[in-house]
């Protein structure tokens, strides 16, 4: 009998525990936001009542409401490794503001992350998404965001002095609305301005190797194949491992095409009508160039097929002697490399692979897309603070704290200009872990960077990022910005098509380096481009037309 | 095995307390496989995540004869063919070869360290698996340093980098990486046989290869059934992550499965009516699979799922 009462709660304890657990599951989301809600509600009837008075254009309106809420912000990219909340900094502008904020970053792709958040409808508070990726459209035109102009209305009018007017209208569409303000936004002006140009497209070699090689030259194919062959027969090891001669970053679609093409000073444009840069003959000589040292075994695929941890290794291990690489990625591995047993072998910019006339390379500088956008999504239960939150970040005042952090303890007042701390600097350029995960400062949160800003307060880079930083600023085509991504993008017919063709490409480029001859090499790339017409490449050119066209006649606005 | 509808529902209602711990599970399957399936209209219909399902328009067929008329399509038919034959022709019978082998070895802690060990590399991700791979299939990696030490080739070849190694990588990683734990339902299932089975077939003179084929290879028949007839309606499928992982521009052409052909084509760039209806056609083709396989086996083994 007892045994029978034992198994009959057991069973009776386990379905109670099962149902607790689903309910939980069902729950959760709800129960989180609660407790949050109490002090907003109270805030909304406080300035509810007082609104009239106290909304001020010339006032930022945070400082209403320091009462402490909480927002989720999702930053799009799965590398992203800071919180919020730990590091000096944070816990002062939560301080300040009485915002906390949870930090959500995607597991896997961003896209598909808020895609699968749009089905489910319910998004984080605040969003930070790369503005080339196809879902912030469909937050837009999906309804899932607030007009941030129509927000600032009606909570924080403030927003429209702090938020730059170009940006805001280069990213107004067509109802007349804005609904995500960029970081790292550049406009020509700014950048012939300042010589600050946000071009990181260069071409690296390794410093001691080139050197020793007698600095020889990379420009042209014949060059190029000398010194490949040079490497091969002197300096084919490095610390008992092969060396691989060359790298692309980002693989066939980016390091290999666009970049390539960049390198090369290929024109985005010939007589106002876009130009098919791939069927460009610098490009094909470069392209056949490659196979040509892949037949002569002087570079091998490694940089096709190498995953991104691989690619690290090499790196940090100095592995490479040319690569086609951003130099924002090497800041971090150059100084270590600088401090190592060989301070020599660490990378510098040189000139590249040039086109026939020599011209030199013609790099993307930053633009005004920027690089991320940043919304507020209608799922948010307190878009009031939100908005607050967001003009009081983009202002100068939260740029300054973005970057410096609190006067005093981070940075100082030197001969009337604010200045990170000496110790800040230092741990800038030996420990940006460290700086970023215990004090938050300088670039730890850049989801609404404004480098108009944020950049008179930049301490002097150290001299082997600097070089590299200065080579590319000075092959920056400033007024290039304008073709960036011009490509269609999302499910229309036109963007699927592109998509195809683009994907083909990627197996197309390995087949051409890999080619036995060039008359291999010819037949490949002939049958890629009926191939190409075939997948609807009209509708791409199309599209690209339509776009540029577009984009001039916003600039000239 | 009851012997009438009365004694089964008596039977039922004796056993409450255990019958009651299923119902989570078909609560489970109702909530994310039955209900699911309504929303398979959106393969007839040209959805976008921006509006309600039910307001997107319908367009028939169309989707269907995108992915039809693409060669691409074809392509990864042919590659998930490819490879899920090979593992199921070559890679089915070693779970069962090694469970089998592993009952035959007496020495208990022994078993168990093997068996324990075999099945770890189960628990690892195929993020982090498919990263070993890489690296083992590398230049320098483990691989190339014992085929060139044994004198198997002579220049270190970059694997990964050739279509034509792709197939048979899938199938040694996945079968180093899964046959421990395929092997536990085996080893569960001999550990059922009666042992009285074997020592009658002792006393009568049967040896250790005849027991082995005659006791427990007949008693685990219907398992190895079931399991292959699940496994051959999954033709279709293929370890998506693995693939992934693996894969690159290089390997593309022989690597590309139909799940990776979903995901490129649909999901990037948000074409989900699109990768429903593949999936969709992928489904129905499965089911026939699936009755097929369970018909071949009822005719000729007498086991069948159904």
């Amino acid at each position: 009998m007892k045994r029978t009462f034992m198994k009959l709660s057991m069973t009776i304890a386990l379905a109670f525990v099962l149902t607790i657990s689903i309910a939980a599951c069902t729950n959760s989301g709800n129960n989180e936001n609660t407790p949050t809600n109490q002090p907003t509600n109270n805030g909304q009837t406080n300035t509810g009542t007082t609104e009239e008075a106290a909304l001020n254009p010339d006032e930022p309106a945070w400082k209403l409401d320091t009462s402490p809420v909480d927002l989720t912000w999702f930053v799009g990219a799965n590398w992203y490794p800071h919180s919020w909340g730990e590091s000096l900094n944070s816990k002062y502008i939560s301080e300040k503001t009485g915002v906390n904020v949870k930090i959500e970053v995607p597991s896997g792709e961003a896209n598909e992350h808020i895609t699968l958040m749009m089905t489910s409808g319910k998004l984080p508070d605040l969003i930070t998404m790369g503005s080339w990726e196809t879902a912030v459209k469909k937050l837009w035109e999906g309804d899932h965001v607030y007009a941030l102009n129509e927000l600032a209305e009606q909570y924080d009018p403030y927003f429209f002095k702090v938020a730059g007017d170009g940006t805001l209208k280069w990213y107004r569409q067509e109802n007349g609305n804005t609904y995500g303000v960029p970081n790292d936004s550049y406009s020509p002006n700014l950048m012939h301005e300042t010589g600050m140009t946000a071009a990181n497209q260069t071409f690296l070699v390794r410093k001691d190797l080139y050197e020793e090689m007698g600095s020889p030259d990379l420009t042209t194919p014949e060059g190029f194949l000398n010194a490949l062959q040079l490497l091969k027969d002197q300096y084919s090891e490095y610390k008992g491992q092969p060396i691989s001669p060359f790298f692309a970053q980002g693989n066939v679609p980016y390091g290999m095409t666009e970049y390539l093409q960049n390198l090369l000073a290929i024109p985005h444009e010939k007589d106002g009508k876009v130009y098919d840069r791939i069927t460009d003959p610098d490009y094909i000589t470069w392209l056949k160039t490659f196979r040509t040292a892949y037949e002569r075994g002087l570079i091998n695929v490694d940089f096709l097929v190498d995953s991104d941890t691989q690619v690290e290794e090499k790196t940090n291990n100095a592995r490479y002697f040319m690569m086609v690489r951003e130099w924002t990625g090497m800041s971090a591995v150059n100084p270590m490399l600088a401090a190592s047993a060989n301070p020599d072998s660490y990378y510098i910019a040189v000139d590249g692979p040039q086109n026939s006339n020599g011209d030199s390379a013609k790099l993307f500088p930053g633009n005004m897309d920027g690089w991320m956008v940043t919304m507020i999504s209608k799922s948010t239960k307190n878009p009031e603070r939100a908005i607050r939150f967001l003009t009081y970040l983009v202002s100068e005042e939260g740029q300054r704290d973005l970057f410096l952090g609190k006067e005093g303890e981070t940075w100082d007042t030197v001969d009337g200009k604010p200045q990170l701390k000496p110790e800040m600097v230092q741990l800038l350029e030996n420990d940006i872990e460290k700086l970023e995960k215990e004090y938050g400062v300088a670039d730890t949160y850049w989801m609404v960077r404004n480098p108009v800003i944020v950049n008179q307060w930049r301490p002097e880079k150290a001299p082997v990022i600097k070089q590299m930083e200065d080579f590319a600023n000075a092959q920056a085509d400033i007024d290039s910005g304008i073709y960036k991504g011009l490509d269609p993008l999302g499910d229309s017919e036109a963007a699927v098509a592109w998509s195809r063709i683009s994907q083909n490409w990627e197996e197309v480029l390995p087949e051409l380096i890999t080619a036995k001859d060039e008359a291999a090499f010819d037949k490949i790339f002939e049958s890629f481009l009926s191939r190409r017409d075939g997948y609807g490449f009209a509708q791409v050119v199309e599209h690209r037309q339509a776009e540029l066209d577009a984009r001039k006649a916003k600039m000239a606005e | 095995m009851f012997q009438n509808k009365a004694g089964t529902v008596k039977h039922f209602f004796r056993q409450w307390q255990l019958q009651s711990m299923v119902v989570p599970g078909i609560v489970w399957m109702f909530i994310f496989c039955y209900i699911p399936m309504f929303w398979l209209i959106i393969a007839f219909m040209d959805y976008s995540i921006a509006k309600p399902v039910l307001e997107s328009p319908f367009v028939g067929f169309k989707h269907f004869e995108d992915f039809l008329s693409d060669d691409r399509f074809w392509r990864s038919i042919r590659n998930t063919l490819g490879m899920s034959t090979i593992k199921l022709v070559l890679g089915f019978p070693i779970p069962i070869l090694f469970a089998l082998l592993l009952n035959e070895i007496r020495n208990i802690r022994f078993k168990r360290t093997v068996q324990t060990i075999s099945y770890l590399p189960h628990f690892i991700a195929w993020t982090i698996f498919g990263g070993i791979m890489l690296n083992w299939l590398g230049e320098g990696g483990v691989i190339n340093q014992l085929l060139m030490w044994l004198g198997l080739q002579d220049r270190e070849i970059l694997y990964n980098s050739d279509p034509k190694y792709f197939w048979w990588i899938t199938y040694f990683s996945d079968t180093l990486k899964e046959t421990g734990w395929s092997a536990i339902i085996y080893i569960a299932a001999i550990a059922g046989i009666d042992p009285g089975l074997y020592e009658a077939a002792e006393l009568d003179g049967a040896n250790r290869w005849q027991r082995m084929w005659h006791i427990t290879v007949q008693s685990i028949r219907p398992t190895i059934a079931i399991l292959f007839i699940l496994a051959v309606s999954g033709i279709l499928g293929s370890n998506f992550e693995q693939i992934f992982m693996l894969k690159n521009n290089m390997n593309m052409r022989m690597a590309e499965s139909l799940d990776l052909y979903i995901y490129n084509m649909g999901l990037v760039s948000g074409r989900h009516s699109f990768s429903t209806a593949v999936l969709f056609v992928r489904s129905i083709v499965a089911l026939g699979l699936l009755f097929l396989a369970n018909y071949a086996s009822k005719k000729l083994t007498g086991d069948s799922i159904f």
